[in-house]
């Protein structure tokens, strides 16, 4: 056998075995890599609009996505909004959830982050950043209070700086002021409708 | 070469070639992934399977394949094992796998591996390739936890996740940062020569 | 606006050596002269602009529409070791001066992880065509900037007094944290 034909047949041989390998391990991985990715945004959606039993994806686009939620009996309970801003180091992914009339936010989770540890990341801790924004009035935009003051101090419209890391503060609260409006104008112009009960 | 005993080949990668200290390979993956203990544990054994079972294969066909195309060959063989790796982590450890995000497909370019082939398992008995992969892995995994346990706590306080330093402790966070990885392995470097050289001296 | 922003961050605030840690071979060992430097850089820089426009296309009209995205490492890594060959004879036949400023620069760069972390990095953060090839752009001057500045310390270190142990890698890397915390001050300047 000459040596161009050899090397032919052994690094064919050599593909379809890795390919024929890689095909079965991708085919039984990939449904759970899905149910990974969903689960996620699931228990993110349930996380921050309370009594959630079901969501339904109504809008998407790059690093913005909208889900209505809602509870058992079917009744829409709000909005879930999937987004993501530019922070201190990289992107800033954020799940918050609102109430259907875009009035209240109901609460908010970090998804992920790569700000500096003990400084930027720190909003992703419930202590010094998450629980200012349990059931804020988002009628207007939401502002940024600092220095941050005690919880009962701040008005029903202001959320606390992160001492140390205004950037990446600003950075959650801007995506989230930005992703409201957007959301009203989808509403507005007829792009995100939902069935059944509008709860005004 | 070839008149060491098993043992030693399993022992030289521990100390005498050890991938990171000595030999400075596969640094990219060390220098990230060590910010802390559980991710460079992960790193370590993602590589290891990688490594054992390319060795193990290589080492079985070597003869089977011209030496033209092994190059190719033996790295369509590491990224076979290197996706199995990136899915199975992926599918079951769906945090690990985030927080290592790419450096675990990065392990196919990860010089120790293709390194490995090229200069042990295209020359050696696939027994032989075995032992000498568990000790370059074994090698691996300990310059990993070693980095990685310096940084976790002094850049956190914790180990594998446990306080280990008290409230006292004001946590430097430039350990967990990118500079804290190149000053860490770099002093660590120095120590190294430090303690090679007493060690011949007293020989 | 968002292109600007990732060529500045490619480049300064998570660049590719100081950030990321990938490209740390040549960034230690070309790093001992100037010139060579420099080469290194450019050679760099160029297949990655190459690969991520090719990665791209693979990723996006292969690999996706047919549900192969198991597939990405070994098409990547046989696709870029293909590409740096292709690019070498390319080189060689057409423009001896470059072949020479950058041809031997050219086969190292197959394991270079930042080449292959270019394209991997590219596919993970869903990047548009036109953000991968300003994000493979940026990304390669990043790596240049490095590794040239790297040069230019170590040229002065040959003639510097560093205690024995710490000589070429130890000494190497402390720099290289330094100039890591030196770019950390960019962080936080895009909005």
């Amino acid at each position: 056998m000459s040596l161009s034909s050899r090397m032919i047949i052994v690094l064919t041989s050599v593909g379809v075995l890795s390919g024929a390998l890689l095909s079965t391990v991708g085919l039984l991985t990939r449904a759970r890599i899905e149910a990974n990715r969903l689960k996620e945004i699931e228990e993110a959606i349930v996380s921050v609009v309370p009594g959630t039993e079901t969501n339904q994806k109504l809008y998407e686009e790059k690093d913005f996505t909208v889900y209505a939620t809602r509870d058992a009996e079917g009744q829409v309970t709000g909005y879930a909004i999937y987004t993501a801003g530019t922070g201190f180091q990289d992107k800033i992914v954020i799940m918050f959830g609102t109430d259907a009339a875009i009035q209240k936010i109901f609460r908010l989770t970090i998804l992920d982050q790569k700000e500096t540890p003990g400084l930027g990341a720190k909003i992703t801790d419930e202590e010094a950043f998450l629980k200012y924004w349990e059931n804020k009035d988002c009628s207007q935009p939401l502002a940024l209070r600092k220095p941050p003051v005690a919880l009962e101090e701040l008005s029903s419209s202001e959320v606390n700086v992160i001492t140390g890391a205004t950037i990446s503060s600003e950075a959650v609260l801007n995506t989230v002021n930005d992703s409201l409006a957007k959301l009203r104008s989808l509403i507005q112009d007829g792009t995100i409708q939902i069935e059944g009960n509008n709860g005004q | 070469m070839a008149s060491k005993t098993l043992s030693q080949e399993f022992i030289k990668g521990l100390w005498d070639e050890n991938p990171i200290f000595r030999q400075l390979l596969g640094m990219c993956p060390t220098l990230a992934v060590t910010n802390a203990v559980i991710n460079g544990i992960a790193m370590g054994l993602a590589t290891t399977f990688v490594l054992v079972f390319s060795s193990i294969v290589v080492a079985s066909i070597k003869k089977l394949i011209p030496n033209q195309v092994r190059i190719a060959s033996y790295i369509v063989v590491i990224a076979t094992f290197v996706t199995m790796a990136d899915r199975f982590l992926a599918a079951f450890f769906p945090p690990i796998s985030k927080s290592l995000g790419p450096y675990v497909p990065l392990i196919v370019v990860n010089c120790i591996i293709l390194g490995r082939q090229e200069a042990f398992s295209s020359k050696n008995s696939v027994g032989r390739s075995f032992i000498d992969a568990l000790g370059m892995s074994l090698g691996f995994i300990i310059a990993l936890l070693i980095l990685s346990s310096i940084r976790e706590i002094l850049g956190a306080g914790t180990w594998l996740g446990h306080q280990v330093l008290g409230p006292w402790f004001k946590p430097w966070i430039i350990m967990i940062l990118p500079p804290g990885a190149f000053l860490t392995l770099g002093v660590l470097l120095g120590l190294i020569m430090v303690i090679d050289r007493k060690l011949q001296r007293s020989v | 606006m968002e292109l600007l922003a990732i060529f500045i961050s490619a480049i300064l605030i998570n660049n590719f050596v100081l950030h990321y840690f990938l490209g740390i071979c040549p960034f230690l060992g070309v790093s001992k002269k100037l010139d060579s430097a420099i080469s290194m850089g450019l050679a760099v820089t160029f297949v990655m602009t190459i690969t991520a426009v090719v990665s791209w296309i693979i990723n996006h009209w292969i690999l996706l529409p047919y549900k192969l995205e198991y597939l990405q490492i070994v098409s990547f890594i046989l696709v870029i070791a293909s590409l740096v060959q292709l690019v070498e004879m390319f080189i060689r036949k057409t423009s001896p001066p470059l072949y020479q400023a950058l041809g031997i620069f050219l086969p190292l760069i197959t394991t270079n992880c930042a080449i292959m972390g270019l394209a991997l990095l590219a596919a993970l953060k869903n990047y548009n065509f036109m953000e991968t090839v300003v994000f493979g752009v940026g990304s390669g001057l990043g790596f240049t900037l490095a590794i040239v500045l790297m040069a230019g310390i170590r040229e002065q270190l040959d003639l510097a007094d560093v205690p024995e142990p710490l000589k070429g890698a130890g000494i190497a890397l402390i720099v290289a944290g330094i100039m890591a915390l030196g770019f950390f001050g960019f962080s936080g300047m895009i909005k």
